[in-house]
């Protein structure tokens, strides 16, 4: 061992020369003083006695010690018990016997003293593996103890945050949801383990979540989807719910990770933001167009009354006795010429409209329509209608007017959520974008209401047509106007069982 | 009817074509009328008297209808007037109908529409008329009266006796029932109860206790 190497001389001597030397004598001395009394009873009783200090000298003192003990041995052997006695000298007879004792002696010597070493050997390795297994079992209490304590911090973290966070297991049952979504749901957890937390969702958004949640435990991605929750006090709050899981080395999922984050404040901002919009350039709209409405009356108005009583005047001069020809003539000359100023004004009119550049801009339809969805929100809560947006992924860009758009898109959709008012059951609206062919995109509006009077299907897009009670009569044709002038059709058609589908193209480019 | 063989209508609209239709409209029903493009144009014209009705369009340059029915209101001329616009508000027609306005015709109008207005106006301009006239013949009869016989009326009209206004004018009581006939006979009134009604349709000051 290291430490031995480094051990001083004097220290090397006792550890060399002196203790096994000592320990030798020792052995040897007793080994002597037992065989004198012995000798009267046994011959040669040396022999054991002798074998035994030197088996004890190598076993405790080691090689050395065993070495000098069978020397010794040796020696005082020939010395005492092999004749002549008391001399060194060994008679003839006795030699081969001597031989034999000091040749065992050393084989003896090197046995105890090698079973010695080896043992020594094998209980230095046991104790180091017992210090070892010691160090390792502290290093990892200490360890255990630094786990704990940052997944108490953790935990504590996770409690204390305020946005609202569960954890579920691989095949996404929940094991646990922190105070804060406990807090707001106002249940102990045990009441939300399993599959119970998606129960506290609003009921029209219960199946869009438990689809995503459906696919994402399938294909092991996370997902996030904007979902309603029933909070202690029964109402709801838009939220954001993401999940994502957790994957092991072999990229297994083992955990599900969710986080609630709370977006009712920003959605109704955006809400009363788009819907404040949408009301101004609707109000700004209305204004211009009822003040081009009262001017273009009074143009019209005034040419008109001059025809009218142009006309009275006219059947006058002629049906006086006899008739006035002369003013009949010059009154059929001023009515021609009030109905040229007449047609003239609407002319002008006409021009105005048709002046008007339209706005292009390269839009993402289902952008629009999701916008759409928003402002419609309220309106679908209000009539329990379930609004579904089926949009397809990766549709190409259109080139259009998106106010516009979004205005065809809020008509048929109001009108859908209108028709659906006194069905009794599932009243759902679903609002779709289709990639009709590389120009065109296609989106439908499709409802459970009753369906379009089949007397009507072919003039609902005619203006002043409506069957509804108040009705202008104008939304559609507005609407068809608008798809036309954006270079795509409109139809509408029931379905075979319940409900009716109205759908428009749109070229891809302006 | 004689009298409304001489009325006319005034029509006053900024636009030619309008003044030019109903001019001729009503010329062919044998209606005469006079046209004028703005409010000012027949405040200088002289169409003072009571010769018919005015036919006013509300929008108007410079004056507008509403503003020149005022004007009349409160001048002497109490030509009846007739409204008419491409657009009435409620408010604004509200509002000269109870001023007296006879009609309010939105453009384009009906013959009848016209012609009924343009006969009230008519017929209440001859009322207008009648009445002009007969307190006319009452100022001129005052008129022709001496200041004593003024003072005499006054007092009976206000209700003294014969004896306290011989007190108040110091003369004697024969001298007042003398004044006092000729008063009547001046004023062709048959009874008291008349002279009364006349001088309060002229508002000829009634006499007043100087004390």
């Amino acid at each position: 061992m290291a430490a031995a190497r480094t051990e001083s001389v004097p220290e090397l001597a006792f550890q060399y020369a002196l203790k096994p030397c000592a320990i030798a004598v020792v052995f040897v001395l007793v080994a002597l003083l037992w065989t004198f009394p012995l000798q009267h009873w046994i011959d040669y009783p040396f022999v054991f006695l002798f074998f035994g200090a030197i088996m004890g000298s190598a076993w405790f003192g080691g090689r050395i010690a065993g070495l000098v003990a069978v020397v010794l041995s040796s020696f005082l052997v020939t010395y005492f018990f092999i004749p002549p006695l008391y001399s060194i000298s060994v008679a003839a007879e006795s030699q081969s016997f001597l031989a034999a004792f000091i040749l065992f002696a050393i084989t003896m010597s090197f046995v105890s003293s090698s079973r010695k070493r080896a043992e020594t050997e094998v209980r230095q390795a046991r104790d180091l593996l017992e210090t070892r297994v010691k160090e390792r079992t502290a290093d990892l209490e200490l360890s255990n103890r630094e786990i704990q304590r940052s997944e108490r911090e953790l935990r504590l973290l996770t409690e204390a945050i305020p946005q609202q966070i569960w954890r579920a297991d691989s095949t996404g049952s929940i094991e646990y949801v922190n105070q804060n979504l406990r807090r707001y749901l106002g249940v102990p957890e045990e009441a939300l383990l399993g599959d119970r937390l998606f129960k506290r969702l609003h009921i029209q958004d219960a199946e869009q979540v438990q689809d995503a949640w459906t696919q994402a435990l399938e294909t092991g991605t996370g997902f996030e989807v904007q979902a309603r929750l029933r909070n202690a006090s029964e109402e709801y709050r838009w939220f954001l719910i993401r999940a994502f899981p957790r994957r092991s080395e072999d990229g297994k999922v083992v955990r599900w990770y969710g986080l609630h984050i709370d977006i009712e404040d920003r959605q109704r901002e955006q809400q009363s933001l788009i819907v404040r919009q949408e009301r101004f350039s609707r109000l700004s709209r209305d204004l211009s167009m009822s003040e081009l409405a009262v001017s273009i009356a009074h143009e019209l108005n005034q040419p008109m009354t001059a025809l009218v009583t142009h006309a009275y005047a006219c059947r006058e001069w002629a049906s006086c006795n006899p008739p006035n020809l002369a003013r009949v003539s010059a009154t059929a000359e001023k009515i021609v010429q009030e109905s040229t100023r007449a047609s003239a004004v609407v002319r002008r009119v006409r021009s105005l409209f048709h002046n008007e550049e339209p706005i292009r801009v390269s839009s993402d339809l289902n952008r629009v329509i999701e916008d759409s969805a928003r402002l419609l929100r309220d309106e679908a809560i209000m009539e329990s209608v379930r609004v579904v947006l089926d949009l397809q992924h990766e549709l190409q860009r259109v080139e259009i007017d998106p106010v516009q758009i979004q205005q065809v898109v809020l008509n048929l959709a109001k009108n859908a959520i209108e028709a659906m008012a006194r069905s009794p059951v599932d009243r759902t609206l679903q609002i779709s974008t289709r990639k009709a062919n590389e120009d065109e995109v296609l989106v439908t509006v499709n409802d459970t209401g009753p369906g379009i009077a089949k007397e009507f299907v072919a003039n609902i897009f005619e203006p002043f047509f409506s069957t509804k009670r108040h009705g202008t009569g104008i939304g559609l044709a507005i609407c068809r106007s608008i798809v036309e002038a954006h270079g795509g059709r409109i139809s509408a058609r029931n379905e075979p069982t319940r409900g009716a589908t109205l759908q428009f193209t749109i070229r891809v480019k302006a | 009817m004689t009298s409304e063989g001489q009325q006319r209508v005034h029509v006053i609209d900024d636009d030619p074509s309008i003044c030019d239709g109903v001019s001729n409209l009503l010329e062919a029903v044998g209606i005469q009328t006079e046209c004028y493009s703005s409010a000012e144009q027949f405040r200088s014209s002289s169409a003072r008297v009571l010769d018919g009705c005015i036919l006013l369009d509300a929008r108007l340059p410079g004056i507008s209808g509403p503003d020149f029915q005022d004007e009349l209101l409160r001048s002497e001329c109490r030509m009846p007037v007739i409204f008419m616009t491409a657009h009435g508000d409620m408010p604004m027609v509200r509002k000269v109908l109870k001023a007296g306005a006879i009609e309010f015709l939105i453009k384009p109008f009906q013959k009848q529409e016209l012609l009924h207005a343009v006969q009230q106006a008519f017929s209440l301009n001859a009322e207008h008329r009648k009445e002009g006239a007969a307190l006319l013949s009452i100022r001129t009869k005052i008129e022709r009266l001496t200041e004593r016989e003024k003072q005499v009326m006054a007092m009976v009209t206000a209700g003294l006796l014969n004896k306290q206004i011989a007190a108040e004018l110091e003369i004697s009581e024969i001298m007042v029932k003398v004044h006092r006939r000729r008063v009547m006979e001046g004023m062709q009134a048959e009874s008291l109860a008349e002279l009364v009604k006349m001088c309060e349709r002229v508002r000829f000051p009634s006499w007043v206790a100087n004390h």
